[in-house]
C-alpha cells in the first residue's frame, strides 16, 4: 500500500459510506421510495475490487451504490437517480437497483439474484472474441453461489476460456438466511475451485481486497482464463430498509463493526504515516459538502416528464 | 346408423357437381334406389338415387350449391321403419308455407324518413335509436344513419332479432326499392345505398334502370357449369393442328325423295362412309388412338344459350328413321337437360348444321379428340356447301381427300340415296 | 425455397458481411441444428461464430445478452420454444428491460430463434406455443414467420435490428417448401394481406394461416362468399392497421392461432378489433384455438385438441350460418 492508494481508498469509502448514511435518512424522509440496500460495513470490499481491478467491464447486483461511487461515477447523479429524477443515472426509471452507465462500464445494477453472472459470461465472450478485452468482472453475493446461474457459469466461463473475474462478496446472509444453513460448503471458493483458480481474502481489509484482485486481474488479462475471488465481509445495515434485521445477533453485528474496514484502513495508514489527520480531515469536509451537492442536486431537478414512459423501451422507435 | 350421402362421380371427368333440385325433403322416408336429387354435371342433369334405404335426416348441400365429388350432400338414417308422420312434423312443414311475417308485412306502407342523413349519426344518437334492440354493432350503425328505430321495428316483426347487417340493408332496400327490382339490381355492378343516395326521393324502376343506363353499369353474370366446361373444351381446341376442306355437295337426289331432315339424310351418309374410311372413326386419346369401328357422330344441338353435342352411334346400321327418332330423343333431352352420360361418348366426327339459319357456310370448331367436323351450310338450289375441318394429329390431307371425295360421289349416287329411303 | 434455408440463407447473407453476428445454441454447430437450420455455417464459420452450447437455455440467452452488450449482434436459438421457459427469467427481467432501467444508455441487439407448436405426438413437454407470453412483455420485440419470404426477410430484419426480437419459426414448416422472391423495402412490422376478400377478416400466422387458408376455400364454397386473409407478421409491435380496415369492410373477425384459447394471443386481437372497429361488426368475433389442455401424445386426441382446416373451415361455416352470413 502507498500513500497515494490509501488517500483513494478512504475518499472513496468514506464517500460511499456517507453517501449511503445520507439515503438512508432521505429514505427516512420519504424522498427515496421503493427497495434501498446499503453497503454499510461492506466498502472494504466494495472499494478494494473497483479500485483493484481498473478498467475492465464490470457486473454487479442491486447493491450497487459503493460500487458506482468507487468506479468514479459523480454522486450527484447517483443521489438523483435515488430520488427518481430526470438526471438519475438512469433517468429516474431505474432506482438504487438499477445504476448503469456504459461509459463508465457499469452493467448494473441487476436484481434478480445471480441472473446477472450469465450476462457477464457473454460479454467476455464477446470481449475477447473482439480481441479488445481488459478483463470483466461480475460481483454477486453469497446467495447467488446457490443459484443454478451461477453453476452454469463457472462451467461456461471455463469451456469458453473468458477473462472474466468471479467477485463473492460473503456477508454471510442471503437476506435473513445464514449461508451455511442453505449452503453444502461455508467457504464458497471451493465451489469454483475445480473450474478455475479461487482465493479467499478478508474483505473487511480494502488493501488485502485490493491486492487479491490486482492479482486475478493480471491473471485473466494474460491467461484470458476466469478466476474466483471470495471476500469474507458484514453488511451492518439489514438486508434493505425494508427488513428488521432480527435475524442476527447484536453481539454478531458488534464483532463485526470492530473490525470496520474504515477504521481498519485509518488505524492501519495513519500509523504507517500514508494518510494523514489534516488529509483526512479534508476528505470529509470534502465529502460532506459533495454529499450536500448531490442532494441538493437531486431535489432540484426535475421529475422525468410523463411521457418519458414510453420512451428507452426499444432503440428503434 | 347414419349414412353419408356423397356428391356421385357421374362422368368419367367429373370433378364437381351441383345440386339441381331435392326431389326429397328433410324427415322423409327413401326407399332403395328412390331417386332423392337432381344433380347437374358438366355434361348433363341427372337423377340420383339413394343406394340405402332410411330417412334422409339432414340435407348438407342446397339447391344451387357445387361440391366437389366425394363430399357429403346429405345423411341418411338407415331404418327400415317408415316413420309414421307426426302431427308436430306437419306444422314445422305447414309453418314453411306460410310467408314470412317480414313478407306479409310488405304491403303495409311504413312510414320512414327518405332522407338520408348526410353524416353518420354520433354513437349516442345510434344507440338512443337503437335502445333495447338485440342487433350487431353494424346492423344498429345502419338503422342509425337511416334514421330506422330498430327496436320497434323488431317488435313489429319486420325486421329479425337479433338483427345484422343484411336484415336491415334489406328491410331498407325494400321500403325503397320493389322486390323484384331489388332482385335484379343485385345482379349488377352496383352499390345500392349510393344509388338510394343519387336518386332520392325518385326510386321508379324506370328511374333506376335509367340510371343504370347512364352510368354504363354491367351485369355480372354467372356462366353455367355447361357453359365454363364448354369453354374450357374449346379453348383446348384452338391448339388442334386443323386443316380445311371446302366442298359443295349435290343434294338434289335427296331433295327429290326427301322423307326426312336434310341433317339425317347427311348423318346417314356421313356414317356410311366413314366405314370406308378408318381414319374418321379415331379419337385421340392422350397420345393414343382410339379406333372406334362404328361410325359415331356428334351433333350439335343448341337449345337456348346452351349447346350440346350428343354422339348418334352406330349410324352405318341405323335407318334414317332411326335416326330422325334418336335425334328427336336428343332434342328432347336438351330441352330438359337431361342427358345420360353415355349419350356423349364414343364420338369420332362432328356435325353443325347452321344451314337451318339460312347461313351459307362457316366454320365450325372441332371438339378436341375428334378426328374432323363438318359445318354444313344452307341447301340452295339443291347444293349445299360444307367447311370440313380435319385435325392433322388424326388424319392427313390424302386420307381427308379421299374420304370427302367418296362423300361426294355417294351424294350423286341416285341409287345409293333412293336406297336409304 | 425450404423455409430452413430461407432461415439460414438470412443469417448466412448477413454474417458474411458482418463479423460482429454470432450465432450460440443447443447442437447448432458440428451437429448442423436439430433441425438443420444451421447447416454448414458451423463448417463455414468457424465455432467461435457458430457456439456449441451446453443445454443451458439460461445461460444460452443470459450470455447472449452479455454478448450484445459487448456489441456482438447474437443470435441465439431456442431448441424449441417449451424449453425458452428455463431462460424465461432471462428474457423478461433481463433482455426485456435492461434498456428501460439504464435509462436507454444500453441496447442489445439480440435475436432468439424458437420454433413453436403442435409437432406430431410430441407430447405436451414438446408441443406448446406462447406467443401470448412474448407479445405481452413490453421491451421485446415478437416476429412471427409463416413461409420462405418472411423467413429469409424477417429473419434479416430481427438480425438487423438494434432491439431484442422474439422470432417464432413452427417445427412444422423446416421442411416446407415455398415461393421465393425478391421484395423490395419489406416491413415485417406492417403485417401482410395474404388474399382479399369481401365478407369476413381472418387474421391468423405460423401453421394456422396455412391451415386457415385451406379451410378459406370450402368456407367460401359453402357459404357463398369470399375471406380477406391477413397474416400477422409482427406481433410486438402489434400494428393492426390492415386489419381495421378490412373488418370495416367485412364486418366479421375470425382470428386462428394454435395457443390454448385462455389467454391466447387471438383474445387481445379481437380486443384491439372491438375497440377500434366495435360499430362496424355485424356479428361476434369467432376465436379458433386449441383447447384448454395439455397436448396428448395420442395422435386423434393431439388433433382434436387443435385446430385443423377441416375443423377451422367447419366452425367458421356454423359461425357464420348463426349470425347472419
Amino acid at each position: 500500500m502507498n500513500k497515494s492508494l490509501a488517500e483513494k481508498f478512504y475518499y472513496y469509502m468514506k464517500l460511499g459510506r456517507e453517501f449511503e448514511l445520507r439515503a438512508k435518512e432521505e429514505y427516512m424522509k420519504g424522498n427515496i421510495g421503493g427497495f434501498l440496500h446499503l453497503a454499510i460495513g461492506e466498502e472494504g470490499t466494495h472499494v478494494g475490487a473497483i479500485l483493484g481491478f481498473g478498467n475492465g467491464e464490470f457486473f454487479v447486483h442491486y447493491r450497487d451504490h459503493v460500487y458506482a461511487i468507487a468506479r468514479g461515477i459523480p454522486t450527484k447523479f447517483l443521489m438523483a437517480e435515488l430520488f427518481g429524477k430526470i438526471t438519475g443515472i438512469s433517468k429516474g426509471k431505474g432506482g438504487s437497483m438499477h445504476f448503469y452507465s456504459s461509459s463508465f462500464n457499469f452493467y448494473g445494477g441487476n436484481a434478480i439474484v445471480g441472473a446477472h453472472i450469465p450476462h457477464a459470461v457473454g460479454l467476455a465472450y464477446a470481449k475477447k472474441y473482439l480481441g479488445k478485452s481488459d478483463g470483466v468482472m461480475v460481483a454477486f453475493g453469497d446467495g447467488a453461489t446457490n443459484s443454478g446461474n451461477f453453476y452454469e457459469s463457472l462451467n461456461l466461463a471455463a469451456v469458453y476460456q473468458v477473462p472474466l473475474l468471479f467477485f463473492c462478496e460473503n456477508n454471510n446472509y442471503a437476506i435473513g438466511t445464514r449461508i451455511d444453513r442453505v449452503s453444502a460448503f461455508k467457504d464458497l471458493y471451493k465451489k469454483a475451485k475445480d473450474y478455475m483458480p479461487a482465493v479467499q481474502v478478508d474483505g473487511m481489509d480494502v488493501f488485502e481486497v485490493y491486492k487479491a484482485v490486482s492479482l486475478a486481474k493480471e491473471y485473466i488479462q494474460q491467461e484470458g482464463k476466469p478466476y474466483f475471488i471470495e471476500a469474507l465481509t458484514y453488511r451492518y445495515e439489514p438486508h434493505s430498509m425494508s427488513d428488521s434485521g432480527d435475524y442476527r445477533s447484536a453481539r454478531e453485528l458488534k464483532l463485526a463493526q470492530e473490525r470496520d474496514p474504515i477504521d481498519n484502513l485509518l488505524k492501519k495508514a495513519l500509523k504507517e504515516g500514508l494518510l494523514t489527520k489534516e488529509f483526512v480531515e479534508e476528505v470529509d469536509k470534502k465529502v460532506e459538502m459533495e454529499i450536500e451537492e448531490a442532494v441538493e442536486f437531486a431535489i432540484n431537478s426535475k421529475e422525468p416528464d410523463l411521457e418519458e414512459l414510453y420512451k428507452d423501451i426499444f432503440c428503434e422507435d | 346408423m347414419d349414412y353419408e350421402i356423397t356428391m356421385p362421380k357421374l362422368t368419367d371427368t367429373m370433378e364437381t357437381g351441383v345440386i339441381v333440385r331435392w326431389l326429397k325433403n328433410e324427415g322423409d322416408y327413401v326407399k332403395k334406389n328412390e331417386q332423392i336429387v337432381e344433380i347437374e354435371t358438366e355434361k348433363a342433369i341427372q337423377e340420383v338415387p339413394t343406394f340405402k334405404e332410411g330417412i334422409l335426416k339432414k340435407i348438407l348441400v342446397e339447391e344451387g350449391e357445387e361440391v366437389e365429388v366425394g363430399k357429403p350432400i346429405a345423411i341418411l338414417e338407415i331404418t327400415k321403419e317408415v316413420p309414421v308422420k307426426t302431427e308436430e312434423k306437419n306444422i314445422s312443414e305447414i309453418s314453411k308455407e306460410i310467408p314470412k311475417v317480414q313478407e306479409q308485412s310488405q304491403t303495409v306502407e311504413e312510414k320512414i324518413t327518405t332522407e338520408i342523413p348526410e353524416e353518420p349519426p354520433k354513437v349516442q344518437e345510434q344507440t338512443q335509436t337503437a335502445k333495447g334492440a338485440l342487433a350487431s354493432p353494424y346492423a344498429k350503425k345502419l338503422s342509425a344513419d337511416f334514421g330506422l328505430v330498430l327496436k320497434e321495428l323488431q317488435e313489429k316483426g319486420e325486421i329479425p332479432s337479433p338483427a345484422h347487417e343484411k336484415d336491415v340493408r334489406e328491410y331498407i332496400y325494400s321500403k325503397y326499392i320493389d322486390r323484384d327490382t331489388l332482385e335484379d339490381l343485385k345482379q349488377y355492378n352496383l352499390n345500392i345505398d349510393k344509388l338510394i343516395t343519387d336518386l332520392q326521393g325518385n326510386l321508379s324502376k324506370e328511374n333506376i334502370y335509367r340510371y343504370i343506363k347512364k352510368n354504363n353499369i354491367y351485369k355480372l353474370v354467372d356462366i353455367s357449369i355447361f357453359q365454363r366446361r364448354l369453354i374450357e373444351h374449346l379453348s383446348k381446341s384452338a391448339v388442334v393442328p386443323t386443316f380445311h376442306i371446302y366442298e359443295t355437295i349435290y343434294l338434289k337426289h335427296i331433295m327429290d325423295n326427301k322423307r326426312f331432315t336434310i341433317t339425317t339424310y347427311i348423318l346417314k351418309v356421313f356414317g356410311d362412309v366413314m366405314q370406308n374410311h378408318y381414319r374418321t372413326r379415331i379419337y385421340y386419346d392422350n397420345g393414343k388412338y382410339r379406333i372406334y369401328p362404328s361410325s359415331n357422330i356428334s351433333v350439335a344441338i343448341a337449345i337456348d344459350e346452351e349447346l350440346f353435342s350428343p354422339v348418334i352411334k352406330n349410324i352405318e346400321d341405323k335407318s334414317l328413321n332411326d335416326i330422325q327418332q334418336q335425334l328427336q330423343i336428343f332434342r328432347e333431352k336438351a330441352q330438359n337437360r337431361k342427358f345420360d352420360p353415355e349419350d356423349f361418348e364414343g364420338g369420332t366426327f362432328s356435325i353443325s348444321n347452321l344451314g337451318m339459319f339460312g347461313i351459307d357456310m362457316f366454320d365450325a370448331i372441332m371438339p378436341y379428340n375428334h378426328s374432323g367436323i363438318a359445318a354444313i351450310g344452307v341447301e340452295k338450289e339443291d347444293y349445299v356447301k360444307i367447311v370440313f375441318s380435319f385435325d392433322h394429329r388424326i388424319i392427313n390431307g390424302k386420307d381427308a381427300a379421299l374420304f370427302v371425295k367418296e362423300l361426294k360421289e355417294r351424294f350423286y349416287d341416285i341409287e345409293y340415296i333412293k336406297s336409304l329411303n | 425455397m425450404l423455409y430452413r434455408d430461407a432461415l439460414k440463407k438470412a443469417m448466412d447473407d448477413l454474417m458474411e458481411i458482418d463479423d460482429t453476428i454470432v450465432l450460440l445454441g443447443e447442437d447448432i454447430g458440428f451437429y448442423g441444428g436439430n433441425y438443420r437450420v444451421t447447416d454448414g455455417l458451423f463448417a463455414k464459420y468457424g465455432e467461435k461464430r457458430v457456439i456449441d452450447t451446453p443445454i443451458a437455455e439460461n445461460s444460452i440467452v443470459g450470455n447472449a445478452i452479455g454478448m450484445a452488450l459487448g456489441g456482438l449482434r447474437p443470435i441465439a436459438e431456442i431448441m424449441t420454444s417449451n424449453f425458452s421457459l428455463l431462460a424465461y427469467d432471462q428474457i423478461v427481467n433481463h433482455l426485456a428491460k435492461i434498456r428501460y432501467m439504464s435509462g436507454g444508455d444500453l441496447c442489445i441487439p439480440l435475436t432468439i430463434r424458437m420454433p413453436q407448436g403442435v409437432a406430431k405426438q410430441l407430447a405436451a413437454q414438446h408441443s406448446q406455443s406462447f406467443e401470448r407470453i412474448f407479445a405481452s412483455i413490453p421491451g421485446l420485440k415478437v416476429f412471427t414467420a409463416s413461409d420462405s419470404i418472411t423467413a429469409y426477410y424477417g429473419l434479416k430484419q430481427a438480425i438487423l435490428s438494434d432491439d431484442p426480437v422474439i422470432f417464432l419459426e413452427h417445427i412444422l414448416l423446416y421442411s416446407q417448401d415455398f415461393p421465393f422472391y425478391e421484395i423490395d423495402n419489406f416491413d415485417i412490422t406492417k403485417q401482410r394481406v395474404i388474399k382479399n376478400g369481401e365478407n369476413i377478416t381472418l387474421v391468423s400466422y405460423l401453421k394456422m394461416l396455412h391451415d386457415s387458408l385451406q379451410a378459406v376455400k370450402e368456407v367460401e364454397k359453402v357459404l357463398g362468399i369470399t375471406v380477406e386473409v391477413i397474416e400477422l407478421t409482427s406481433l410486438s409491435p402489434l400494428n393492426l392497421d390492415l386489419v381495421y380496415e378490412s373488418v370495416k369492410k367485412t364486418k366479421r373477425l375470425v382470428v386462428v392461432s394454435e395457443e390454448p384459447k385462455t389467454g391466447s394471443f387471438t383474445s387481445e386481437i379481437i380486443t384491439k378489433v372491438m375497440e377500434n372497429c366495435f360499430y362496424y361488426l355485424d356479428g361476434p368475433p369467432l376465436r379458433i384455438t386449441a383447447e384448454d389442455t395439455p397436448i396428448s401424445y395420442n395422435r386423434n386426441l393431439e388433433l382434436f385438441s387443435i385446430p385443423t382446416p377441416d375443423k377451422i373451415a367447419t366452425k367458421i361455416i356454423n359461425w357464420g350460418r348463426e349470425h347472419g352470413l
